[in-house]
């Protein structure tokens, strides 16, 4: 028995050895070898270096969009502050938000996706950040109609209590999903069914013909109504579309969102730009 | 010394402590927003991406505003084109800009507009001595670049001095001053300027930003990746572990009593780390006060390359051969031996 | 020195003396000074390793550790300069000393004796690193015969000598480096820099592979060697290391009847073999 863990340890010990002669190995002599190859490579390199220069050696895709967030930490002595670090801004964030692992919506449209009227387009993503997509834009029918909303977590997805008193305002982990009458039963809007059927859609998109695109397309996009809730619906002290006192917001954050101010903001801006709102992408770019 | 680096670090026995102090600071009220941009902008989410596909974020993190020094700047201060709501797109900030505050001294509106005097004059000016634009102009840098929103690291000088605000000392300062907001203003700020308001790490990231990017360092004929080899020094080692005392960048390359915005290329006879004047560095008072000029010959930013410190590099290679060649063989024997003993008995000479 | 038996028998066991109680000191200070020297070395020069910190901070973090440092790396540089006078010591007092008064000593005799002493490398080194080879690549089943001191054992003693010459040295002058570059340039800094920490390493991982597998994770002393707590090293290790003094020290001894056969007969006749000791 005992010569038999002894096998077993020499072979292991064996094993330990090569490992640590590969490793030897490499940060000695490999090392050395490699640092020759590759200075005779950044020789050949500055020869041609203006070729070189003329030829970024940086996707413009990496450049762009995987060099630009980067994590920092600022070290204050009395606490670390770490945060994301986008180039060319200046205030501090302070805190992640992780992404939305839910919404299939984002995963075509990003998770900025407004962008069509210039002056209100910060605005809707302010919300879309604690309000979910088919809050706004899918309007239900007088069949199906609920007027139950929840909160989902952002990554688990699953439904979960009104985070409103925790957070600061709009930092939730968690975003507010309509609920749909289905047969008899309440399903939350973005069912299985529909999150598999677009999620099964992106991956094929490479294989289908234009014509099955456009079709797949239509279907997602079924349930998407054409004039989305405007702030208006929401922000009004009379019959606001989200139910706010049962999505746990308190009194005071109620008259807030309501408020004169608040309201009077949106009437400013409704007069100005509401009719660019209202119109498809395209055309409100034109105006 | 790369930036992922500071992902790595942690103290682990002083971070609950740090969490504990950290609480007492973040008290002030945001006083400044007297045009209520934070009914917007406290919102996370308010972002978008402009023309140019740039992600834009309006977010203001209000407690972490708060201890910043610009705490008690308002708005309207520096985003001085948005004198309504709702606004237009605003404009870039004028960092040079003359804004509200009043600076006590000579009770005139403050601005950073000597700084831009200072950084044409420097190393990092975008003009040259006669006016030209310098060749690549484009890669020197905008306040932008070095600066984000400044945050206090405040001192306790009580009974020891460690990082963080005394309750001790502000009890002092309550007997008289009356208002607690301008009391931790003060505390922070006047604190937060007696010792480096940033951390060592964090100034060598910043400076690694353009100072370790390799295409921004040949094309303008640097002699060093400087962030890289100052990390393969002790000063650079140390920093990161969150040294405090260490020299950074701007201890050694900026004169004494001038500010950071005024550094000096090596050829400049008045730098700081000009041939004639190195020698001072090393030895101030805080660093190394018995050393000799000579000190400064140590070569703080060799790369052990072949190209930049080729005896330097000699002599590692004479190190890495030595380690190589010596314990390969002997793990070989460890080798050897091992499978001796694991076949005791197969020799293939002739068995006695 | 005489006050150890050559010999000490426990439990029928015989037991061979290797070390002093004053040598077994010494190495037990280098062992401590050098364990705590790496640990607190090593963080610095992989200072982006993500273990760094960690270890770092066990020492006190950046505040401490080069204190706890230094002051281990004083200890053993009073250790070696305590070694290099006990040497001298021992020597004058065991060999030149009793050769002079025999009146034996001859011109050159204390150099000849101090080269012919039992840590310094000889011929017969080299035959047994041959016959080491022959053996592990079982074209032998003869281990070479070791004698008092075999080369691994002065492998073990010269290297770390030469570490601590080297480590020893540029570690005094990077800490007094405001002294010493008052006359030396700073540019010699750099140099010392390199050869301190990776000096450093070679040593540390001389002394944690080579010299712990022959003294602990070897399968004949696995999983510990007590030689150097006790000073006694047990007859099967004799045998098998240091076969030629064993029948030096039995013959001594007066036990020519009970010297064992070299460990690759011994081997051959027991089907455990040197394997399982």
């Amino acid at each position: 028995m005992k010569n038999f863990f002894f096998k077993i340890y020499m072979l292991v010990f064996m094993a330990l050895v090569v490992f640590f002669m590969v490793i030897i190995w490499k940060v000695t002599f490999a090392h050395i070898l490699h640092e020759y190859h590759e200075r005779h490579k950044t020789q050949e390199i500055t020869k041609f270096k203006e070729q070189r220069e003329q030829k970024p050696d940086k996707t413009k895709f990496e450049k762009v969009i995987l060099e630009s967030e980067e994590r920092v930490k600022n070290y204050l002595g009395y606490r670390i502050l770490e945060e994301v670090r986008i180039k060319g801004h200046f205030h501090h964030i302070g805190f992640d938000i992780g992404p939305d692992n839910r919404s299939y919506c984002i995963k075509c449209h990003g998770d900025m996706p407004h962008d069509a009227v210039k002056e209100l387009r910060a605005f809707l993503n302010m919300h879309a950040f604690f309000v979910g997509c088919e809050t706004c834009h899918v309007k239900l029918g007088d069949s199906n109609k609920t007027g139950v909303f929840k909160w989902y977590d952002r990554t688990t997805g699953e439904i979960v209590a009104s985070p409103v008193k925790r957070g600061s305002p709009g930092s939730f982990k968690a975003k507010i999903i309509p609920f749909e009458k289905s047969g008899g039963a309440i399903q939350r809007v973005d069912s299985e069914e529909r999150i598999n059927f677009s999620l099964e859609y992106k991956q094929n998109e490479k294989t289908l013909s234009e014509g099955q695109k456009s079709r797949a397309k239509k279907l997602i996009h079924q349930i998407v109504s054409k004039q989305p809730y405007i702030c208006e619906d929401c922000h009004q002290k009379e019959r606001p579309l989200l139910p706010l006192e049962n999505i746990g917001y308190p009194r005071e954050r109620i008259d807030s969102i309501t408020s004169t101010e608040v309201v009077g903001m949106i009437k400013n801006y409704t007069k100005f730009y509401m009719p660019k709102m209202l119109l498809p992408g395209d055309e409100a770019k034109k105006q | 010394m790369n930036l992922t680096r500071a992902k790595k670090i942690c103290f682990i026995f002083s971070l609950s402590f740090l969490i504990l102090i950290s609480d007492s600071v973040q008290k002030t009220s945001f006083a400044a927003d007297i045009g209520n941009c934070l009914l917007c902008h406290k919102y996370p989410g308010l972002s978008r991406v402009d023309e140019e596909g740039r992600m834009r974020l309006f977010f203001i993190n209000e407690s972490i505003y708060n201890n910043g020094v610009h705490a008690k700047v308002k708005c309207e201060g520096c985003h001085t084109d948005i004198t309504e709501i709702p606004h237009k797109a605003a404009k870039k900030v004028d960092c040079l800009v003359e804004c509200h505050i009043i600076e006590p001294t000579t009770e005139t509106k403050f601005s950073h507009k000597d700084v831009a005097t200072f950084i044409k004059t420097s190393v990092h000016g975008k003009v040259d001595k006669i006016g030209n634009d310098k060749k690549f102009s484009e890669d020197y840098p905008s306040c932008k670049d070095c600066h984000d929103e400044p945050l206090y690291r405040p001192l306790s000088f009580f009974k020891k001095v460690r990082p963080g605000i005394s309750e001790a000392s502000l009890g002092r300062c309550r007997v008289c001053h009356k208002k607690d907001d301008f009391i931790y203003q003060f505390y922070n700020h006047v604190t937060t300027r007696l010792h480096k308001s940033r951390n060592p790490l964090n100034i060598a990231e910043m400076c690694g930003r353009c100072h370790d990017d390799s295409s921004l360092v040949t094309r303008h004929g640097l002699s060093t990746k400087a962030v890289f080899s100052y990390g393969e020094t002790f000063h650079g080692k140390a920093a990161t572990f969150l040294d405090e005392r260490v020299p950074d960048c701007l201890d050694c390359h900026v004169n004494k009593g001038e500010s950071v915005h005024q550094m000096l290329s090596h050829k400049d006879p008045l730098s700081s780390i000009h041939e004639t004047n190195k020698g001072k560095v090393c030895a101030t008072i805080d660093c190394h006060p018995s050393a000799s000029p000579k000190l400064a010959n140590y070569g703080v930013h060799s790369e052990f390359n072949l190209t930049q410190s080729p005896a330097q590099y000699f002599f590692t290679f004479f190190f890495i051969v030595l380690t190589g060649g010596t314990l390969l063989p002997l793990m070989g024997i460890i080798f050897l031996d091992l499978v001796r003993r694991f076949f005791p008995h197969a020799t293939i000479g002739r068995r006695k | 020195m005489e006050k150890y038996p050559a010999i000490k028998i426990k439990d029928g066991q015989k037991y061979f003396y290797r070390f002093s109680l004053n040598q077994r000191i010494q190495h037990f200070i280098l062992a401590f000074t050098i364990v705590i020297l790496v640990l607190t070395g090593m963080p610095l020069k992989f200072n982006e390793a993500s273990w760094a910190p960690y270890l770092y901070s066990l020492f006190g973090g950046i505040q401490y550790a080069p204190t706890v440092h230094k002051v281990n790396g004083a200890i053993l540089v009073g250790l070696f300069f305590y070694h290099i006078f006990y040497l001298i010591y021992v020597i004058r007092k065991y060999y030149i000393e009793p050769a002079k008064k025999k009146g034996a000593l001859k011109k050159f005799g204390a150099l000849k004796i101090v080269l012919t002493q039992k840590m310094a490398p000889n011929l017969k080194d080299a035959y047994d690193i041959r016959d080491l080879m022959k053996y592990l690549l079982f074209l032998t089943a003869k281990r070479p015969d070791g004698d008092e001191m075999t080369w691994k054992e002065k492998f073990d003693y010269w290297a770390p000598f030469w570490g601590m010459v080297v480590i020893g040295a540029s570690g005094v002058i990077l800490w007094n480096k405001e002294l010493f570059t008052q006359i030396l340039p700073g540019g010699v800094l750099n140099f010392l820099l390199i050869a301190h920490s990776d000096e450093a390493l070679l040593a540390a991982l001389f002394l944690f592979i080579w010299h712990w597998y022959n003294v602990h994770f070897s399968i004949s002393v696995f999983p510990m060697g007590t030689v150097f707590l006790t000073g006694y090293l047990s007859e099967e290790l004799m045998v098998e290391e240091h076969y030629q003094h064993y029948v030096d020290v039995m013959k001594k001894a007066g036990l020519e009847h009970e010297i064992l056969p070299p460990h690759g007969a011994h081997g051959h006749e027991s089907p455990e073999g040197g394997a399982s000791s």
